[in-house]
């Protein structure tokens, strides 16, 4: 187990998170809390859990982890929860996680029956970890005649303003996000992009990223992200695992690129234009630029998704760019595992983003933008994660704005 | 050489007998730990425990009962014909678990380490020339 340090600036209070889920546990009626969303893992023990893993809230005192059996000694190892409270699972009598930590809740419950809370819903952010229908159903039947219900939510709500220790984190992946993207910068021009391959570049921002202490390039959409030429500009095209596609003249290139630290994620991306550029191509990176910069200015506390596209898409309409941009204009982010909607499970579809939420003060989200434009094989992202504030906002990454033509 | 009735008194003084001149505290990397071994569907009916109390490496306690075993750090649960089963080597105590005809009952970080070591011990008391 790892000890907290209370001086350190990615300092969270773990045991304080705990007590204050119980509190809305006791508030909701629900007796224990089984976790098994990845951000719920990341929340609670601050430790990577890239197998199926479960986390079970007591009514009171420690939580314990539960994950493969293969695994479990490093999870207990950089945990903050003492090494008897993590538990490895296996094929063994006694010991598959349904019999082991259904046993350990009914343990927890008085007269071994209650109310256990559970995670349930869907994404589109494939490694969420909701149970399964499979895992409810035999969590069901195994703690009978206990309640399940779903139960989320209580995270959620805990989970959406970030603590100063969590913004810290985020600011340091930020920061190395940015040495990454001053490597690939390095490594484009005077014409080192020749001969360069897509999948390349995701390398060498890799390396630099890693060598400034980025734990690795943690998101599932192929780690960095890299686009040229066409590719940039596919219709509504927001992800784009590099390929072996090899860098020409004349070409955009988009590099999203990825960095974490202690669980909190870096994730910037930064446009170019490969020499030489039309009078055309400086137009729509203009309109690019322009756009994010005014994006960048417009977030503050107090205003909502919807609001915010609103004023960017009518920005769009008078430059005459509103065809190329995907309307949307940002993403949720918290600790690895927790990317994906906007706001609580309140909106119009269950389970997207609430385009009426009502941004508050130390929210952090992606500001992510798309500019696409298919017929003329040209498209733009920009990426930053953002902190809100009362009358603006703070972008994480500092690397400048702008798309770099590179010869 | 006599032969024990498997889990009588006899058989348990004859256990710990082997285990305390067989089994060094070095043997037993030192542990301290403590395991029951809870056997179910008897002959005559009804459940008895097995006890392993290790302190340093060193057998304090071998302790055989009835009924609902004394707390110990693992208990390892299963019909009485499975542990024989596994006594006279015709079935591996690994397998027995994998299969769920034996359950584990611990936190199997710790288990893992002590999987070789309860090999060690198995090995011993499957030596016992035993009557079931």
């Amino acid at each position: 187990m790892k000890t907290l340090d209370p001086a350190s600036p990615y300092f969270i209070d773990f045991p304080r998170r705990v007590r204050e889920l119980q509190a809305e546990m006791a508030r909701a009626g629900v007796d224990v809390y089984l976790g098994s969303r990845l951000r719920t893992l990341s929340w609670l023990l601050d430790v990577f859990c890239p197998w199926r893993s479960f986390v079970v809230v007591p009514a009171e005192g420690p939580p314990a982890a539960f994950t493969f059996v293969i695994d479990a000694a490093r999870v207990a190892d950089e945990t903050w929860l003492p090494e008897d409270r993590v538990f490895g699972f296996a094929p063994m009598g006694g010991q598959d996680q349904i019999e082991l930590i259904a046993e350990f809740i009914k343990d927890l419950l008085k007269g071994r029956k209650g109310r256990v809370g559970i995670e349930s819903g869907m994404s589109n952010y494939l490694p969420e970890g909701n149970l399964t229908h499979y895992e409810y159903e035999r969590f069901r039947d195994a703690l009978a005649p206990s309640e399940l219900l779903n139960a989320h939510d209580l995270v959620d709500r805990l989970s959406l303003v970030k603590d100063a220790g969590t913004i810290a984190r985020f600011r340091e992946a930020s920061r190395i996000v940015d040495v990454g993207h001053a490597a690939v910068f390095d490594a484009l021009r005077n014409g080192g992009w020749k001969g360069l391959t897509e999948t390349e570049i995701a390398g060498l921002a890799a390396l630099a990223m890693r060598r400034a202490g980025s734990e690795w390039e943690w998101s599932f959409t192929g780690g960095n992200e890299i686009a040229s030429g066409y590719r940039t500009g596919l219709t509504g095209g927001a992800c784009t695992p590099a390929s072996r596609r090899e860098l020409r003249a004349g070409e955009p290139l988009m590099v999203d690129i990825h960095a974490m630290f202690m669980l909190g994620l870096g994730d910037h991306s930064h446009n170019y234009l490969i020499a030489p550029a039309t009078d055309r191509q400086l137009w729509h990176a203009r309109n690019f630029t322009d756009i994010v910069a005014l994006t960048l200015e417009t977030y503050r506390a107090g205003i909502s998704p919807s609001e915010l596209a609103e004023r960017m898409i009518g920005f769009a309409e008078g430059r005459g760019f509103a065809d190329y941009m995907v309307p949307g204009f940002e993403h949720g982010i918290g600790l690895m595992g927790d990317e994906w909607r906007i706001g609580l499970n309140d909106g119009p579809f269950p389970y997207w983003t609430d385009p009426d939420h009502r941004y508050r003060e130390s929210e952090v989200l992606i500001c992510a933008m798309q500019y696409a434009c298919p017929e003329e094989n040209i498209g733009f992202r920009y990426e930053n994660p953002i902190v809100i504030r009362k009358d603006g906002c703070e972008h994480l990454s500092k690397f400048p704005l702008g798309v770099d033509v590179v010869s | 050489m006599s032969t024990f009735q498997y889990l009588t008194e006899e058989w348990r003084a004859e256990a710990e007998r082997r285990l305390k001149a067989e089994l060094t505290p070095d043997r037993m990397n030192r542990i301290t730990s403590s395991m029951s071994n809870v056997y179910l569907d008897c002959p005559g009916g009804g459940s008895k425990y097995l006890l392993f109390r290790f302190a340093d490496g060193a057998l304090a306690e071998l302790a055989l009962g009835a009924g609902e075993p004394p707390d110990a750090e693992f208990h390892i649960t299963g019909a009485y014909d499975v542990f024989a089963r596994i006594s006279r080597a015709e079935l591996g105590a690994q397998k027995a678990l994998m299969t769920g005809q034996l359950k584990l009952k611990g936190n199997m970080i710790k288990a893992l380490k002590l999987a070789a070591i309860a090999d060690r011990l198995n090995k011993v008391l499957a030596g016992i020339p035993a009557a079931y």
